[in-house]
């Protein structure tokens, strides 16, 4: 679960990126954030990721309020937040398994286990046969999927990505988000900002408009169903490659 | 506990990773804190084999009383026992050399031989010498001594024995704080060179830093690579310094022992005890680490 309540955001004195926002994301949801460049999309994710921290307001994600937990704690939380920058920070001087096995090695997993989950989740996301491929021979699709990769390997409850699909082809965009759709359905509450407002109708369950100095909450294109799950592991084998919808 | 020490251990291979990665920059760098460490670690080996030698020497402070050459038989004995009797407190023992055994000790040198062969009389004089009770105003009371000794009948010259190991205590004094400045100074050298050293990789990694931030990891996770680098970097080049050491000092011995048989002794220059380099090791290396990790708190604020 996530809520936001009367949160602001700004950077240093200047104006706020984000006024006032509230909302609340329930276990399971599917939720498109749209708005125009500078809108605060990106801030928006960030502060739910645990990477930012709101000016004012209160945030609670999985049950813990952002603005009172330390400094020391915030890694663990980001631990049950899978993220997907625009940018998809990959390490490339490192194999595709190398780059999905990090998340793992923070937590201090055992190797052989690590191994295993990491290849598992290189196989959800359809690069099981380039986990020894560095990042840069992979196409930008690709990329994108090893991104995804590493962002569920942990297994988080949540999992937010900023234009996921921003720099892909059509066909390329929608397998991205075929995969997301799939992690949504077995309960991995799910959190994108996109400036593909026709590809996120698709798939979505609820969209966020953000707009200088605006916030509205649509209605949800279609009710939402993923509400099985509301805490602990996100995700149990999805089958990739299936329907999106 | 096992997810600590699998932590601790990815951190190791991290580092090594970044060691291999730049291999003539690491190397430099252990050249440079090597060459460093092996200045202080070379005076050390010095003080500590030459303090024994002081130790030893002063541990028995003596006065040699010479008498004049023409002193007759039997005066020497007469003035010690005076001596036994006038200082019974302040001395500990004292005994007469006659001339004739001071000759015959002198013979038994093959580097006199030979000159005192062409000498046709005896040049020795009948000696005395006094070992001085041992005390903190050792100094003052034996030069007391010698003055009033030197005015008394039959006696040539007083000579200080413990004079020049006093003047060698002062100069292993003034080395031992020589020393101490050379280590606060080697010591800097070493915490900014690992500082430096961290910091570049600091930089360089900061993609890595970033991602690993963002999958959630902790700042002790973050740091531990570039500790370890700071703690092996330090290790390696103290290890590096004593082989640097060991093969300065075995010239300088070489040229030390032809030295010492002159004197019909034997000196060398050695290496502080293995404890002690143990332990330097293990000093050094946590120097290391804590530059390191001042380092990396100050370059990694991104």
């Amino acid at each position: 679960m996530i809520e936001f309540q009367h949160v602001f955001k700004s950077y240093g004195q200047g104006r706020n990126i984000l006024a006032d926002i509230s909302f609340r994301v329930t276990a399971g949801e599917f939720v498109y954030v749209a708005g125009p460049s500078g809108a605060g999309k990106s801030t928006l994710l960030k502060l739910i990721g645990g990477l930012e921290t709101p000016s004012r307001g209160s945030i609670q994600v999985n049950g813990h309020r952002l603005e009172q937990l330390s400094a020391r704690a915030r890694p663990y939380l980001r631990r049950s937040v899978g993220v997907i920058l625009q940018d998809t920070h990959l390490l490339y001087d490192r194999s595709a398994i190398e780059n999905v096995l990090l998340p793992l090695t923070v937590t201090g997993l055992a190797s052989d286990v690590a191994r295993a989950r990491a290849r598992a989740a290189l196989d959800k996301v359809g690069l099981s046969t380039k986990e020894n491929t560095p990042p840069i021979e992979l196409s930008g699709g690709e990329q994108q999927r090893l991104a995804i990769a590493r962002a569920i390997v942990n297994r988080p409850a949540i999992l937010i990505a900023d234009e996921p699909t921003a720099s892909l082809d059509r066909e390329t965009a929608r397998r991205i988000m075929s995969v997301f759709k799939d992690f949504n359905r077995v309960g991995v509450t799910t959190v994108i900002a996109s400036h593909d407002d026709a590809l996120m109708a698709e798939y979505a369950t609820r969209a966020f408009k953000i707009e200088p100095g605006k916030f509205a909450d649509s209605a949800a294109r279609r009710s939402s169903t993923a509400t099985t799950q509301t805490s602990g592991p996100g995700y149990q084998e999805p089958q990739i490659g299936g329907a999106a919808r | 506990m096992k997810s600590l020490l699998r932590q601790h251990r990815y951190a190791l291979v991290v580092t090594l990773r970044r060691l291999w990665a730049q291999p003539i920059s690491s190397l430099t760098n252990l050249l440079v804190i090597a060459l460093a460490l092996t200045l202080p670690l070379l005076g050390a080996s010095f003080l500590i084999s030459i303090e024994p030698v002081a130790r030893q020497v002063s541990l028995t402070p003596e006065l040699t009383l010479f008498l004049k050459t023409d002193a007759a038989n039997g005066v020497a004995d007469k003035l010690a026992t005076r001596i036994r009797e006038e200082h019974a407190g302040q001395i500990v023992k004292v005994r007469v050399i006659p001339k004739q055994r001071a000759l015959e000790e002198l013979r038994a040198n093959p580097a006199w031989e030979q000159a005192l062969k062409v000498l046709p009389v005896n040049p020795l004089p009948d000696a005395i010498v006094v070992e001085l009770a041992p005390g903190d105003d050792l100094a003052k009371r034996a030069d007391q001594m010698a003055a009033s000794w030197r005015t008394w009948q039959g006696i040539d010259i007083v000579q200080l024995d413990s004079a020049w190991v006093q003047r060698l205590e002062a100069l292993l004094r003034f080395g031992r704080i020589g020393l101490l400045l050379l280590a606060l100074s080697v010591m800097l050298v070493v915490l900014a060179t690992v500082f430096n050293t961290v910091r570049m990789q600091a930089l360089s990694q900061r993609e890595e830093i970033g991602v690993a931030r963002l999958v959630g990891a902790t700042e002790s996770f973050v740091r531990r690579p570039f500790l370890y680098l700071g703690a092996l970097t330090c290790s390696l080049a103290t290890l590096i310094s004593f082989g640097v050491a060991h093969l300065t000092l075995a010239p300088l011995n070489d040229a030390l022992a032809a030295l010492a048989r002159t004197y019909d002794t034997e000196f060398a220059l050695s290496l502080p005890a293995p404890s002690i380099l143990v332990v330097s090791v293990l000093i050094v290396a946590a120097l290391g680490a804590l530059s390191a990790r001042w380092s990396v708190q100050r370059n990694t604020r991104f």
